[in-house]
């Protein structure tokens, strides 16, 4: 399947992006630029944990579908609510 | 006793004791008591659902009938028989009794008995788990029921609005137990969605596909889709809650930027989906038995189905209905003022099918086709005063009347007389014998007049403000007649208790199949079935219900070996670490099959439930994160912590006992065709998961929003200790990934310091979490301080909470893996592993939405 | 705000078909409408329900199973024939349905767009554990009754001291939530000088039944008369209104429209 080695190097690309993602806030963008870009990397982040660790990427798609179903429920009631709000 | 298998895992367990298969040998009969309290048999755990559920029939029942006397007449400050905070009391504890503890469990009843066998399955996919939601939903109720002795108990409301909530105004301990008891309750359907999703996805027969599962295993598989984002989306909101009121966080206080409107879009999120939750049992009945008794196929069967499919996703999308009146803003209002007109056209379509259904039949008026038949008619009456709602302007004056309580009791009650129907269609495939017709005849007669004759009246008076007892002097007899229905309904009942009880023990004999044209599998069993369904593997590859003996069977599937044909062990959360033997290739399979038959029976689920009892109950009184002063304060910790000590015990009893489900032969299985069942368990509870950490942040963004964004500073005014446990988590991850290689390789040593040091990791992070902690309660900062506080505190509290979860079972798996445990097979590891890294996923996104945003 | 969303100039239906009025003839037309239609749809449903179920009960002769129709116990589901119909009345209804609901949104739109500030009289409403305070514009503040002139539209923004309430005062069919930290905004207008009842629609504790004011509606010129000898005052009982309070806490009964 995926050998330790490769294991490893997502391990590391997880602790660099984890600084990074601090670091972008002492950069100096604008508010809502870094809450994209921090955003993002987190995003990605959780996506490589997905992918690799719990090796999502290899096993049938309907597990990620599954998981999906829960994120758009949520994302849904966050966004709706939020916005009913403005 | 010495382990009776050679080699294999059990001998690699490092020799924990047990005589394989001796569970069944000593499975005691249906008369003896003890038999109810291990059982774990999907068939008896049925019947046990039914039976409590009724119990609290009777009792939400009785509290209508309170409620009934009091609104004989309008009642001035003093008079009646009910105390205005009684009457509140009365109100509340029906609707939550009525909605949570009868009718979804009535229903699951039914799908718990009948739901297997419309599959072809032996059993549920994890039968312990299945005993273990029966337990909690008990105990659950038993918890509410306490709530009223201590101070009286919930008042504000089945709707619970914000801030009436809170113990600023609510201040009973009872209360704080009834909302405690429904988190209880909230755990019960998880496990209990988990483990039917899992199953009628899984556990089909042969050539039985999605599309081919009857009706009524429909229902209850769309049912448990919506339970189970559904609950956890309530799971959010009564943990949130508990705190408030337990804790002392501030979420729903009267101060909080948008608490109360917080409230109920966390409420309603679920509420809505919960009105089809409890309804879609009946439509399934109602589609059973409008096919039975004409004799005739549903019309329109794929149509049908698709119009449920609609209905069950988009009863996410329609809850701000209920919040019409509310400040959310008049784009939103269209929305789902448009989403809820859609929702309402499938059920259209549902009913017109089940009427055609009828057409050039021939109709055998039976007690079950009586009562579905009339719980149509009150259906359409139901649905058509829906329609009022669904517009706007209609619904802004009939918001908080008798309208609304007069349209859904003919929704919900309708739908309870479709599920009486049920239990007269059921009865004599449960007990083998007959109800005795002509009473069950009356019954209905009687039901349908009371039922009429109580909330009809109440459209007339629908101008009545709801939860109130005095009222417009006019309205009076209007309300009159409906007391008199109210009584006339709930004294029907007696009648089939009579009947039924009765004829459990002297009816006529029922035969496999007393409903000529039945065409469903459960009544092509004998009545009652036998303890494992089929006498031998039920196949529909030819296109019609076969068994095939089951010695032709076992050998294939000892063959296919792997984790497809393997006898299922008991895993799920708990990651249980014993294994079937079957899977083991060295057995000869005769012997495999004959000393491994099927567990039925473990106690553990019992007492783990009372364990979880005595735990909330223990925490009832808290306020501010505080006990009582005194001799209560001290017996309630000492409950608390006892409560624990059992809870904990019992788990590790659960994770080391032997028990082994239903051998099964895997056939439809579709979409997660070739996953084990444990892993899929496993997925569709972190699915849930989703939703209940979904819901934790957005109560904080929903409240950041409410408050101003940018003006929200975040918490701890360092980032370091957060980014600190950001490091630790990705490091924990890491090491659990390298505990499954080494499991995989069979390296033993490699496994052990691996888990070890998963553990030592999670350790750290939550040190680290304590000291930083310590840290801002030295600067002043407490849950009670404000909202951001709160919201700080609370998610990454339940955060938290996850990882000492995660730790109790790792500390587990670290200790078998010491005694050689995990190397044959290691997906107690990789289960383990997929939680682990949820709760690395999820502090990835609280980290900078908490420490940095 | 409705504005935004579709311009009031670009309705199609700028006739009568579109009830505007007062709260009471929008709620009553549009209620009409549907109670006809419902009774309507109602019976010829439930009586076809009826009709068949007779018709084909069992021993009729009417009903048919033959050999290769009948149900075998044990056979893969499948449906019967008749989809034709299913849709038909599936479409029918649909048509009824959703034509019903459009035409109560535009109604909807005029409602929510509310009286224009020059021409109504604002009042500002508190709900609190267990009545009603409402201040005029002048600052004057009364509890338990709101005094306002016929025929003129009213413009209410509620709020809450403490839990969520629900302002209504049913006979004028105007109704909002009382939020706590959110205001809501309803209007109405009263035809009939008179007493009516406001009460309270969402559960708020033990005096919820009782949380009710007098609303009087009183003609034009009284009312000026009476509002011109008010003055600014923050206390939540002051003179003019302090006998009024005591009168209103003491009826417990909805006063019966005049």
């Amino acid at each position: 399947m995926v050998s330790t080695k490769l294991y490893t190097a997502i391990y590391a690309v997880l602790f660099v992006s984890a600084t990074v993602q601090v670091l972008v806030e002492f950069a100096g963008l604008s508010y809502w630029l870094a809450f994209g870009v921090i955003m993002v990397l987190s995003a990605a982040k959780a996506v490589l944990v997905a992918a690799y660790f719990q090796h999502l990427r290899f096993e049938p798609r309907s597990l990620t579908y599954l998981v999906g179903i829960g994120l758009v429920a949520a994302l849904a009631l966050t966004l709706a609510a939020s916005y009913s709000l403005l | 006793m010495t382990d009776a298998s050679p080699g294999g895992d059990a001998a690699a367990d490092g020799g924990h004791e047990v005589a394989r298969g001796g569970d069944d040998h000593d499975f005691p009969g249906t008369g003896s008591i003890k038999r109810w309290f291990v059982t774990t048999n999907h068939k008896d755990v049925g019947i046990l659902y039914i039976v409590t559920s009724l119990f609290f029939l009777v009792l939400g029942g009785v509290l209508a009938w309170l409620m009934r006397i009091q609104l004989l007449a309008p009642r001035a400050l003093g008079e009646g028989i009910l105390a205005p905070v009684a009457y509140n009391q009365a109100v509340s504890a029906h609707g939550l009794l009525m909605v949570f503890w009868f009718l979804s469990p009535f229903a699951f009843g039914f799908a718990n008995y009948v739901v297997p066998l419309q599959l072809g399955a032996k059993d549920l996919a994890f039968p312990r788990l299945n005993a273990l939601s029966y337990w909690l939903y008990l105990f659950s109720g038993i918890l509410f029921g306490v709530s009223f002795f201590q101070g009286g108990t919930f008042s504000g409301g089945w709707t619970m609005y914000a801030p009436l909530n809170v113990p600023t105004f609510t201040p009973d301990v009872g209360a704080s137990t009834a909302v405690l008891a429904l988190v209880l309750f909230v755990a019960s359907v998880t496990v209990s969605s988990v483990n039917f999703l899992t199953t009628m996805h899984r556990m089909r027969a042969e050539g039985l596909t999605l599309r081919n599962v009857p009706l009524f295993s429909w229902t209850i598989l769309l049912t448990a889709w919506m339970m189970l984002f559904a609950f956890a989306a309530l799971l959010a909101a009564l943990l949130v809650l508990s705190s408030d009121r337990l804790l002392g966080t501030t979420y729903f206080a009267m101060e909080s930027p948008a608490g109360a409107l917080l409230w109920t879009h966390l409420f309603w999120f679920f509420g809505h989906p919960e009105v089809y939750i409890v309804f879609f049992p009946a439509l399934g009945v109602m589609a059973e038995v409008f096919q039975t008794f004409p004799g005739r196929r549903i019309v329109g069967r794929k149509w049908f189905i698709l119009a449920m499919v609609l209905v069950a996703i988009q009863s996410f999308a329609v809850w701000m209905h209920h919040m019409f009146l509310t400040s959310i803003n008049l784009q939103v209002k269209t929305l789902f003022m448009i989403t809820t007109i859609g929702i309402s056209l499938p059920f259209d379509l549902m009913v017109f099918a089940l009427i055609y259904t009828m057409l050039k039949g021939k109709i055998r008026f039976t007690t079950p086709f009586l009562f579905v038949f009339g719980a149509l008619l009150l259906f359409i009456i139901g649905g058509i005063t829906g329609v009022f709602l669904g517009a706007v302007v209609l619904d802004y004056e009939f918001r908080g009347t008798y309208w609304v309580v007069a349209h859904f009791h003919y929704v919900m009650v309708g739908g309870v007389t479709a599920l009486v129907g049920g239990l007269y269609y059921w009865f004599p495939k449960m007990t083998g014998r007959m109800y005795d017709e002509f009473l069950g005849k009356l019954h209905f007669a009687v039901y349908f007049v009371g039922f009429n004759l109580l909330y009809f009246p109440l459209f007339v008076a629908w101008e009545t403000p709801r939860r109130v007892f005095d009222y417009a002097p006019e309205l009076a007899p209007w309300h009159q007649l409906a007391t008199v229905g109210g009584f006339v309904l709930g004294l029907s009942f007696l009648i089939m208790f009579y009947n039924l009880f009765k004829s459990a023990f002297v009816g006529d004999p029922a035969p496999d199949n007393p409903w000529e044209y039945a065409t469903t599998a459960e009544w092509a069993v004998s009545s009652p079935p036998p303890l494992e369904n089929f006498d031998g593997t039920p196949t529909y590859r030819d296109g019609h219900l076969e068994f095939i003996d089951d010695g032709e069977v076992a050998p294939s599937e000892e063959r296919s070996g792997g984790p497809t044909g393997a006898a299922v062990s008991d895993g799920g959360v708990t990651a249980s670490a014993t294994r079937a033997v079957t899977a083991d290739a060295e057995l000869p399979t005769a012997e495999a099959t004959e000393v491994e038959g099927p567990s039925h029976a473990s106690i553990w689920p019992f007492v783990l439930s009372a364990g979880a009892f005595l735990v909330l109950l223990g925490l009832s009184p808290l306020q501010d994160a505080a006990f009582p002063e005194g001799m209560v304060g001290a017996a309630y910790a000492t409950t608390a912590v006892a409560g624990g000590v059992v809870t904990l015990g019992s788990l590790v009893a659960m994770g080391l006992e032997p028990f082994h489900g239903p051998v099964f032969e895997e056939g439809e299985a579709w979409p997660f065709a070739g996953i084990d069942n444990g892993k899929v368990g496993m997925w569709i509870f972190l699915a849930s998961d989703v939703v209940l950490f979904g819901g934790f942040l957005g109560a904080y963004v929903f409240t950041r929003v409410a408050f101003g964004w940018t003006g929200w500073e975040p918490i701890p005014s360092d980032p370091i200790p957060g980014l600190v446990n950001t490091y630790i988590l990705l490091t924990s991850s890491f090491t659990v990934v390298l505990a499954l290689v080494a499991a995989e390789k069979k390296h033993k040593w490699g496994l052990v310091t691996s888990l070890g040091a998963t553990f030592v990791l999670g350790i750290g992070f939550l040190v680290n979490k304590g000291l930083e902690w310590q840290h801002l309660f030295h600067e002043g900062l407490w849950l009670s301080t404000n909202v951001r506080a709160s919201t700080f505190f609370l998610t990454t509290g339940l955060h938290a909470a996850h990882v000492i979860a995660g730790l109790v079972v790792a500390l587990y798996l670290t200790a078998r893996a010491w005694r050689g445990a995990y190397l044959e097979d290691s997906r107690s590891v990789e289960y383990f592993g997929l939680y682990w890294h949820f709760v690395d996923i999820v502090w990835l996104f609280l980290f900078p939405l908490f420490y940095i945003l | 705000m409705v504005t935004e969303l579709v311009p009031a100039a670009a309705f199609p239906l700028q006739s009568g078909l579109v009830p505007r009025g007062t709260r009471t003839f929008v709620f009553e037309s549009i209620f009409e409408v549907f109670l006809l239609l419902g009774t309507l749809v109602g019976v010829v449903v439930v009586g076809y329900m009826l009709y068949n179920a007779y018709k084909y009960r069992s021993g009729s002769g009417n009903g048919h199973i033959d050999d290769e129709d009948r149900l075998v116990l044990g056979e893969l589901p499948s449906g019967s024939g008749g989809g034709r119909k299913l849709f038909t009345s599936f479409f029918m209804s649909m048509i009824i349905v959703v034509s019903l609901v459009s035409w109560t949104y535009l109604t909807l739109l005029y409602v929510e767009e509310g009286p224009s500030d020059a021409e109504s009289l604002d009042v500002e409403v508190e709900g609190y554990q267990f009545g009603w305070r409402f201040t005029y514009p002048n600052g004057h503040t009364t509890d338990g009754v709101l005094r306002v002139p016929a025929d003129r539209p009213v413009q209410l923004t509620i709020t809450t001291a403490d839990v969520f309430h629900n302002f209504g005062i049913t006979e004028l069919r105007v109704k909002s939530d009382a939020i706590p930290g959110q205001e809501t905004e309803t209007w109405f207008t009263a035809d009939e000088p008179g007493t009516y009842t406001a009460q309270c629609y969402e559960l708020c504790g033990a005096g919820h039944s009782y949380m009710s004011a007098e609303v009087i509606v009183m003609p034009p010129d009284e009312y000026e008369a009476w509002y011109a000898n008010t003055t600014a005052d923050n206390a939540t009982a002051s003179e003019s209104s302090a006998d009024e309070s005591v009168a209103a806490k003491s009826s417990l009964r909805p006063a019966v429209v005049p």
